[in-house]
């Protein structure tokens, strides 16, 4: 392995988790307070990545694109989770089943509105082109990505541990009756908190579809690589996330690399190793 | 005779419906068409493998969303066998041992585990099944799957493979219910009302669970052996996410824990996807529609909704019969528990 190999992949394999991140904080922070496993985080990132590249179509603005894909998935979101949730709300079989039916629709209607064909969404000129680093020149947009997923992660981080908000989620995650018995509109909190996992998934999809393309199975694709993040890193665990999306993104685009035949399959082996070790994840709690 | 007499109303009633069943089987191929044939012959495959998600979500409450792979995996290993000119009985042989081996692996992997972190890692097995089935050129022949894999010529004929369809089925399904009414069945409803109790009990619960997979695991491998004859191809299509979700609402639609419900509900899917596809524009989408529809409106599934209807209709007489009343309660009322397995439950936020 040469050292321009090794760079690139890695590189490739961070700016990848970094994206993962930005999907799997969502998913995560979802089941944290609500113990909901949202199996259509998938199909929310590829409707947004959609909805984004036809807003940059119109109005030819990357970042006008990647508010509007957002905030599009997160109302989507809140109907989901106000209208389709709510009669069933605390009966987690039933909600994550309700989620793959959700899945299967929206996964459909986007084929039906965009069609089965690839789409990609140009990258902004002034983070295109390479980035010099001695020994290999490197996409500045995959390395903004990168950042980016460490920039949401601190912070979410900050939002967590600093901020009121932030004590009412955790407050909430470890006791609902309790929080709800202070005064506090948990059902808002609830909504709150699955709008921005939408709103995140969305984003992701507008970041994401630069550099992996938008086509009919990429929901379900990139749902995979965010639930193996969370089986790596334990559910609704933020640092868990982070650490399994670094790993998850390193894992893939090196086995991407090295052997293309059996590049999901090397996901397999650390899953297998850490839930055999801890059945809920490396920072998972029970 | 006497013994018909001593029977319930409800037991006799099930006794006539299945008996029913059976007529109606046997006569199939001699009234309706060629097709039509062979989409009942796909729904019995498809009703052997919903009843196999059954197994473990409806009595162990373990709910599986990657089953699809475990079908496929069946289903490649005879047509690997079969496009490298091995006979019939190897084919068979290795599609039955492969889909056991992922079985016993998959197990292994999430038997520590249950509710939604079993199904989130049953969901990862599926996808990575499907992943090697579109990467892995050199054994599935990547998105062009492996043709030409022959029925042996003794069942051939589409009625013929129907005939063995409905044997299998039937074969396997008085199987799992046998297995459901053993101690052994009990143990896996005791682990779906409570795991906690089970496991104070004495009982290992991690290789009941274990057990119940493979038992599962197999029976799914079975269909995907009839699978792959009943189409003579196999493509990444069989392992997708697609159709372990199709399984689980065929489960969902049918009542979960019911065992025949799952085979109604197979075979209204089944039926609908076929028979209607000229009509029916958007497939996924209406797959998706009655997913949240009957989740929402119809928890029980109609096989559940349907037997508490004539429950209440017969009133205390059905109910009166300790022996049918513990296989009834057992099947298809609502278990109290806390961390029981589907939408019957009303409770379960699972922390």
């Amino acid at each position: 392995m040469s050292v321009d190999f090794f760079l690139t992949q890695t590189l490739n394999g961070l700016s990848f988790g970094g994206l993962l991140f930005l999907l799997a904080s969502g998913f995560t922070l979802v089941f944290g307070l609500m113990r909901i496993v949202n199996l259509a985080h998938g199909a929310f990132y590829l409707v947004g990545g959609y909805i984004g590249f036809t807003t940059l179509l119109v109005t030819g603005n990357f970042w006008l694109a990647a508010l509007v894909g957002a905030v599009a998935v997160a109302v989507l979101g809140t109907f989901v989770e106000r209208v389709l949730l709510r009669p069933i709300r605390g009966q987690d079989m039933p909600e994550v089943l309700l989620t793959i039916g959700v899945a299967f629709v929206l996964g459909d209607l986007s084929l039906a509105i965009w069609g089965g064909d690839p789409v990609q969404l140009p990258i902004p000129g002034y983070l295109s082109g390479g980035v010099d680093l001695g020994v290999v020149s490197y996409p500045r947009f995959r390395i903004f990505v990168a950042v980016l997923g460490v920039a949401v992660g601190v912070a979410l981080w900050f939002l967590q541990h600093r901020t009121r908000v932030g004590a009412i989620v955790r407050a909430g995650v470890d006791d609902r009756e309790m929080i709800a018995a202070l005064g506090v509109n948990i059902r808002l909190v609830f909504t709150g908190v699955f709008l921005f996992g939408a709103f995140l998934a969305g984003l992701s999809g507008v970041i994401g579809g630069t550099f992996l393309s938008l086509v009919p199975g990429a929901d379900i694709e990139i749902l995979l690589f965010a639930l193996v993040v969370v089986i790596l890193g334990g559910l609704g665990s933020l640092p868990g996330a982070a650490i399994g999306s670094a790993l998850v993104g390193l894992i893939d685009s090196f086995a991407r690399a090295l052997v293309p035949e059996l590049s999901f399959f090397t996901l397999f082996a650390p899953m297998a190793i850490v839930l055999v070790l801890r059945p809920h994840g490396l920072l998972g709690r029970r | 005779m006497r013994r018909l007499t001593s029977m319930s109303l409800t037991a006799k009633v099930k006794l006539i419906l299945l008996a029913a069943a059976i007529v109606a089987g046997v006569a199939l191929p001699y009234v309706l068409s060629p097709f039509l044939v062979s989409v009942v012959s796909l729904a019995l495959v498809f009703g052997l493998f919903a009843m196999s998600i059954d197994l473990l979500a409806g009595f162990a409450g373990l709910v599986s969303v990657g089953h699809a792979g475990i079908l496929a995996t069946a289903a490649y290993g005879v047509g690997y066998v079969a496009t490298h000119g091995g006979g019939y009985v190897a084919q068979i042989l290795a599609g039955l041992g492969v889909g056991l081996v992922a079985s016993i692996v998959f197990a292994l992997m999430a038997m520590r585990t249950s509710r939604v972190y079993f199904l989130l890692i049953t969901l990862a097995q599926g996808m990575i099944v499907w992943g090697l089935s579109i990467r892995l050129y050199s054994i599935t022949g990547a998105e062009n799957g492996l043709r030409d894999i022959l029925r042996p010529s003794a069942v051939s004929a589409y009625w013929k493979y129907y005939y063995l369809c409905l044997a299998v089925l039937f074969v396997c399904g008085g199987l799992m219910w046998v297995i459901v009414r053993s101690p052994f069945g009990y143990g896996l409803r005791g682990l779906r009302d409570s795991e906690e109790r089970v496991r104070m009990l004495g009982y290992n619960t991690t290789l009941h669970k274990f057990y119940a997979f493979v038992l599962s695991g197999f029976f799914a491998s079975i269909s995907g052996v009839l699978f792959v004859y009943q189409n003579e191809y196999i493509s990444p299509a069989a392992a997708e996410f697609l159709v372990s979700g199709t399984g689980v609402l065929m489960v969902v639609l049918g009542g979960v824990g019911t065992l025949v419900g799952p085979v109604i509900g197979a075979f209204i899917i089944t039926l609908i996807e076929n028979e209607l596809s000229a009509y029916v524009e958007r497939w996924p989408t209406v797959l998706g529609a009655v997913f949240i529809i009957t989740i929402l409106f119809a928890p029980n599934g109609l096989v559940g909704g349907l037997s508490r209807l004539w429950r209440r209709w017969t009133g205390p007489r059905g109910r009166g019969e300790p022996e049918t009343a513990t296989a009834e309660e057992a099947a298809e009322t609502e278990p109290a528990g806390r961390s029981a397995p589907s939408h019957q439950i009303s409770t379960g936020g699972g922390k």
